[in-house]
Parts: structure tokens; sequence; C-alpha cells
């Protein structure tokens, strides 16, 4: 008979639900030491040492790139100064093409780095060591701010090579920051929920307040405050701190806005000076840069999940009309089948019946008793019945053909009836 | 056969959507910023004619001149006389602009000039970012399979290698292929294309883009002149995108072999997971429930391979 699992329609759908599969993964070993839940959060002392060896790692490559650049800046300096005298020597009537041919040079001086305005001629050098640093930093954390970049060939090679080494190891650096920032967060935030719980509060509601408090203070520690603080240093408006917060700490790093590089603006009075920074300024904003960034990954991660559960619910939802859809389909076929086999079976009886009937007329006609003997009381009864009747109905098997259409001829199938009921 | 045309269909659609993105941004852009730009360029050619003006030169009016020079030039517009320098905020422009900026690629080639530039920057930036990412993983989760697990899998079928064997052998050949499409090809053309570029200038200019870091000392379609430049810059944008899906790839593909290899366990690193969207895990890789979601959110693991662009995202 026809398997028992299409005609019903549970397990019809059924089959559209996720498989479930073991994790095809080998059973890795945990340290034996480890004690925290959480196999993958990384221990503090091990972030200690990845973090003093990228600082390491950024040593050395500023002293590099000191060692490549500076050489050629200097040449370039020398240039543009020259360039400067000689236009001040000649005579105060300046015509068009000297003037263009002066603005030619400052441009390529800029695009060689070099600000050619300012009196003093012992400038601060943008390759060295601090500054080298920073440019080296915004190498391997990929904000590349270009307001520094290699101008030598050995410059640039050994730019590409850093950073193919420099960016997985910030990156390390980076996930073990974010764990110890989840660490501290997710402290404070149950020491909160004990807090709460006492008030019986739902703990979606408690999980929403946490994210909402996550974001609040990650923003009060990592972009107002800073924000305020460059505000005040480098002499931006509010919008344009922020603007190089968020610019900065999203790595898009455009450049326009540097901090640590700013010149006093316009408005004041000696422009073109350098604002003077105190020593611990620049390496101060890089561990800004660093622990913003962790935060900054955790707010857009979170960000991207919330894209992502949006596309779930609706991936959901239309997989949800696909299982109605599926599930009306199956129901419907099932009945068909329903339908089907009782018709077929029906038939079945009925041939079956047919083809007893045929094989007591055939017996009778042919007088053979082994048949008689194996028949029960009803159909001897039947036999007895029929033998009346045997010269009529032999002709209707013969002319017809076939037994089995024999069964449906409509008077001879009330006879099946009343006999059924009596074998029955 | 569902399952398929399902999967082809919602990275189309994330691309679809990523595309209208990147217009609507170079369209808001670029109607706040040509103004200004415009205004920046006038104010430059008055203060030109201001100093042809003048019968004697002195130091203090030259050191101004220069100063304003400067400004202008790191926004990108150019004083020079016989510079026609197109505008830096017509729509394939601005386009390009967005992309970068959403790429997190940043050259700073041309930055906004405005405040309402510099507002709707942070705006769409925050929202950019994060759905770009989204997009990216999206699409290399779908390409992992025709890439990265089908010729592993016909690597040990057919070669009889082992799984680790064949995942580095693989690798291998994903690397030297990535090189040479993404990086070698594409210099040579840029070299070609842009004359004051040798080839080491055109190669550092990939992997610099490619890897989101952008300096910006080096953009291309930048020359004064150039010919198809809209068709030059969306073609840049399409290369570095499909340059930075790529990377993504050869990443995981990387993770991968790592884990095959067992170094994220010996590192403690969170080990790669396949996103498969038939298969649950019976083990939630979660800790324990009472974490709130906001911690889970910023511990959950951030893949050290791919905390460069924001990755964590791919769970």
């Amino acid at each position: 008979m026809a398997a028992p699992d299409l005609l019903d329609p549970k397990t019809a759908t059924h089959n559209s639900k996720p498989r479930l599969s073991f994790s095809a993964q080998p059973v890795l070993l945990k340290s034996p030491d480890d004690f925290e839940p959480r196999v993958t959060v990384m221990r503090w002392k091990t972030v200690l040492s990845v973090f003093l060896l990228v600082v390491l790692y950024l040593i050395v490559g500023a002293t590099v790139f000191k060692e490549l650049e500076q050489p050629h800046e200097t040449s370039q300096k020398l240039a543009i100064l020259v360039e400067k005298l000689e236009f001040l020597e000649q005579h105060p009537c300046v015509n068009s093409s000297d003037l263009e041919n002066l603005v030619k040079q400052v441009v390529s001086a800029l695009r060689a780095g070099v600000n050619p305005s300012g009196y003093s001629s012992n400038q601060s050098s943008l390759w060295d060591l601090s500054n080298s640093f920073f440019f080296a930093g915004t190498v391997i954390t990929t904000i590349g701010f270009g307001n520094i970049s290699p101008h030598t060939e050995g410059g640039r090679i050994f730019c590409i090579i850093y950073a193919l080494l420099g960016i997985p190891l910030f990156g390390f650096l980076l996930a073990g920051v974010g764990d110890q920032l989840g660490t501290i967060f997710g402290k404070a935030i149950a020491k909160v929920e004990g807090m709460i719980d006492k008030w019986n509060v739902s703990q979606t509601k408690i999980r929403v307040i946490s994210t909402v408090l996550f974001i609040l203070f990650g923003c009060l520690l990592f972009v107002t405050l800073p924000a305020i603080i460059f505000k005040h240093i480098e002499g931006w408006s509010a919008l344009e701190s922020i603007y190089f917060v968020v610019i900065t700490l999203t790595t898009i790093g455009f450049g326009d806005f540097v901090a640590g590089e700013g010149e006093r603006r316009q408005h004041e009075e000696n422009s073109g000076s350098e604002l003077e920074y105190l020593d611990y300024y620049k390496p101060l904003v890089w561990f800004w840069i660093l622990i913003g960034l962790a935060y900054f990954a955790a707010v857009l991660s979170m960000i991207g999940d919330w894209f992502r559960v949006i596309s779930k619910k609706t991936k959901e939802e239309v997989g949800e009309f696909r299982a109605h859809a599926a599930e009306w389909t199956a129901n419907v076929s099932a009945e068909f089948k329903e339908t089907r086999r009782r018709l077929s079976v029906d038939i079945y009886d009925r041939f079956q019946r047919a083809a007893s009937i045929k094989r007591k007329l055939s017996a009778e006609i042919n007088l053979s008793p082994p048949v008689n003997q194996q028949m029960t009381p009803g159909k001897r009864a039947r036999s007895v019945n029929l033998g009346d009747e045997r010269e009529v109905y032999p002709y209707t098997f013969v002319r017809n053909g076939s037994l089995f259409l024999n069964g449906l001829i409509p008077d001879y199938a009330d006879h099946l009836d009343i006999t059924k009921t009596q074998t029955k | 056969m569902s399952t398929t045309f399902r999967s082809c269909f919602v990275p189309t659609g994330f691309i679809l959507g990523y595309i209208a993105y990147l217009l609507l941004g170079a369209l808001v852009f670029s109607a706040i910023e040509r103004p200004v730009e415009e205004t920046l360029k006038s104010d430059l050619s008055s203060l030109k004619a201001e100093f042809l003006n003048l019968s004697c030169v002195n130091a203090t009016a030259l050191e101004t001149f220069l100063e304003k020079v400067l400004q202008a030039n790191k926004y990108g517009v150019s004083v020079l006389e016989n510079a026609t320098l197109p505008t830096n905020w017509d729509l394939a422009s601005a386009l390009f602009f967005a992309n970068t900026m959403v790429t997190t690629v940043g050259y700073g080639h041309s930055t906004p000039l405005s405040d309402e530039g510099k507002a709707f920057s942070i705006v769409y930036a925050l929202i950019g970012v994060p759905f770009t990412m989204l997009v990216l993983t999206a699409c290399v989760q779908r390409l992992m399979h025709p890439l990265t697990y089908g010729p592993i899998s016909i690597c040990q079928r057919r070669a009889g290698l082992q799984p680790r064997t064949a995942s580095v052998v693989h690798f291998i050949v994903l690397l030297f292929l990535v090189v040479l499409g993404f990086f070698v090809v594409p210099a040579l053309v840029f070299s070609t294309i842009e004359e004051t570029w040798s080839f080491l200038d055109s190669f550092y200019f990939c992997f610099i883009s490619l890897c989101t870091i952008g300096l910006g000392d080096f953009v291309p379609a930048e020359k004064p002149g150039q010919r198809l430049r809209a068709l030059y810059k969306i073609s840049v944008m399409v290369y570095l995108f499909v340059g930075l899906m790529v990377m993504f790839l050869v990443l995981r593909t990387f993770h991968k072999l790592a884990d095959v290899h067992g170094w994220t366990a010996f590192f403690q690193l969170p080990s790669y997971e396949e996103e498969d969207e038939d298969r649950e895990p019976i083990i939630e890789q979660e800790p324990d429930d009472e974490s709130p979601e906001a911690e889970k959110a910023s511990v959950k693991p951030l893949d050290p391979s791919s905390q460069v662009s924001y990755n964590s995202i791919n769970r």
C-alpha cells in the first residue's frame, strides 16, 4: 500500500524545516588553567603581550620610515626655500607667469608633503620620530589619513610589506582589547542587573536597557569627551571635532582634519604657525584611537546585527509564507491521494470479489469438487443461489471479456452488496 | 532548487540596495558640496586678481597667498590657470567619494567642505559602513561555496589529498590568482592610463586601496583633461568593491585553513564557523545565558582577520 508518510500532511511540511547537524569541527582542547566560561576571550596577559608587540612593531616602523623619508624631505625643503628667496629678490612687480611657476612649485611641494608657508626655517619635520610613529599607526589601523605619505620608492615598498604584516597583527590586538572592554562592561552590567532584578523587570527590558547604556556610555567616553578635548586643543568647531572622531574611528580617515597636525585658523593673528603640543599628546591620541576602534567595532557590528535580524525576519516571513503554501499544497495532494486510495481499494475489492465469483462459477460449470469443498457455507449458499441464473450470467462474463468491469455492472453490484453483507 | 534561488536572491537584493545607497549618497553630496566648491574657486580667483594688481609684493602677502593655496589644495581645488580640472562633485566623482567613504578607504583627495556635508557624512558613514560590511559578508559567504568548499572537496575526491594539504594547496593557488588578477594586472592598467604613475606606484596604489588604508597620495582619474573621466571613475569603483570582496574571501579562506590546522585553537581565537542556512548548530557557541545582548555584541569574538573591517557581524 502507499507509504503512510505521504498521506500525512504534517510530515510533508516537516521536510522543509532545517535539518539539525553536528558541527563538523574537531573537538578542541581547552588549556587547563582557563577557568573563564567563554573559551573565545583572550586572557589579559596575552592582550598585554600583544600590545607590547604592536608598540615595538610601531617603533621599528617609525624608525625605518624616518630613515627612508627624511633625506628626501630635506632636499625638497631646500628646493622650495631657494625658490622663495629667488622670488623675493626679484623685482616686486610680478607678472602672471612667475606667479604660476611659484604656485606650481607650491603644489608639487605639497605633494611631497612639505608645508612651504611659515617663517621659521627650522620647522619640525614631518618625519621625525613621533610623526612617523603616528603614520605607522595610521597604516596598520587602516585609517590612512594621508597627510603624510611615503614618497621614496623604498618607503612605498616598505609600506606595503609593513601593512601586510601589521594589519593582521593589529587585528589580533583589537580583538583582545575588544574582549577586555566587553568583560569590563559585562561585569558592570551584571552589577546593575543585580540591582534591577529586585524590581522584577523582564529579561528583554534588561537587555534593551543595557544596550542603550552601552551605547550612551561609550559615546560619552569615546566620542563626546575626545571631541571636546580636540575642540579645545585643536581649535576646531564642535561639528568638526565630532566629524573627525567619527571619520577616524570608522577607519575612513580622510585626513582633512588630523589631531596633532593642526595649524591655527586664519582668522587668528599669527596665521600659519603650528600649534604647540605637549609631548604625550600624540601617543595619547593613538591610544584613544585603539580603544575607540574597539568600541566602534562593537557598535557597528551591533548595527550590522540589527540589519541582519531585519533581513532574517523578512526571510523568515517569506519562509513562513512558503511554508504555509507548502502545507496547503500538501494538504490538497494528501486529500487527493486519500481519495485515490479509497477508490483503488474499492476497485480492488470488487475485482477480488468478481474473481472469486468467476472461480466459483467456472468451478460449477466444470463440476470440479475441490473447488466446492473449499467454499465457505456462505459461498455455498451463494453458489446455490446462482445456480439458477447460471445460464444467463456466463454470457455476460464472456461478452464483456474483462472480469474487472463485470464487477461494476449495476445489477450485479446489488447482488454483490447482498453477498458482501452475508460474507462479512 | 528553491534554496539556491533564495540564496542567489538575497545577495542580489543586497547589491541592488548597496548601489541605491551609493547613488543616494552621491546625489546628496553633489547637491551639498558643489555650491561651496564654486564659492571657494571664485574666492581664489579674486585673490589671485588682487595679488596681480599689487605693484609691490611683500613677504606677508605672499605667505597669506600661499596659505590660501594650501587650504585650497587640501580640498582638491587647484588654482593653476590652465588647469581645467573639472569639479570634484559631479555625479561620478561624488559616487566615487561615497564609495570610498562607505568601504572605509577614505582617500581624502576631496572632502566635504560645508558643515552640512560634514554632518551628513557622519550619519552616512555610521549607517553605510556596517551596511557595506553586511553586503560584503553575504556575498563572500555565497562565493565561498563555489570558490573554496567546492575546489577543496574536488581536490580531496579527485586527487585523494588529506583535508589539510588540500586546503593549503587551494589557499596557495587562490593567493597566487588573486595577486595576479587584482594587483599585477590592475597595476599594469593603471600605469598605462595614468602617465605619471610607474608600475610600482600603481601596485602601491592597488595595495593601499584594497587594504582600505587609502592614503590618498595616488588617486586615479584626477589628472586634468582626463578622457572618459566618469567611466574611468566608475570602473575603478567597481574594481575596488570586487577587490575588497576578494580580500575578504582570501581572509576567510585563511581563517578556515588556520582552523583546519588547529592554529585558532592554539591562539584561543574564535574558530571558523560555516554559515549555512540549512543547518542549525546543536551546541550554541554562546556564553552563559544571563549575559545581556549588549555584552554579547561587544564581547562577540572579534574575528582577528576580519577586524580590519568590522566583519565581526559574521557569526
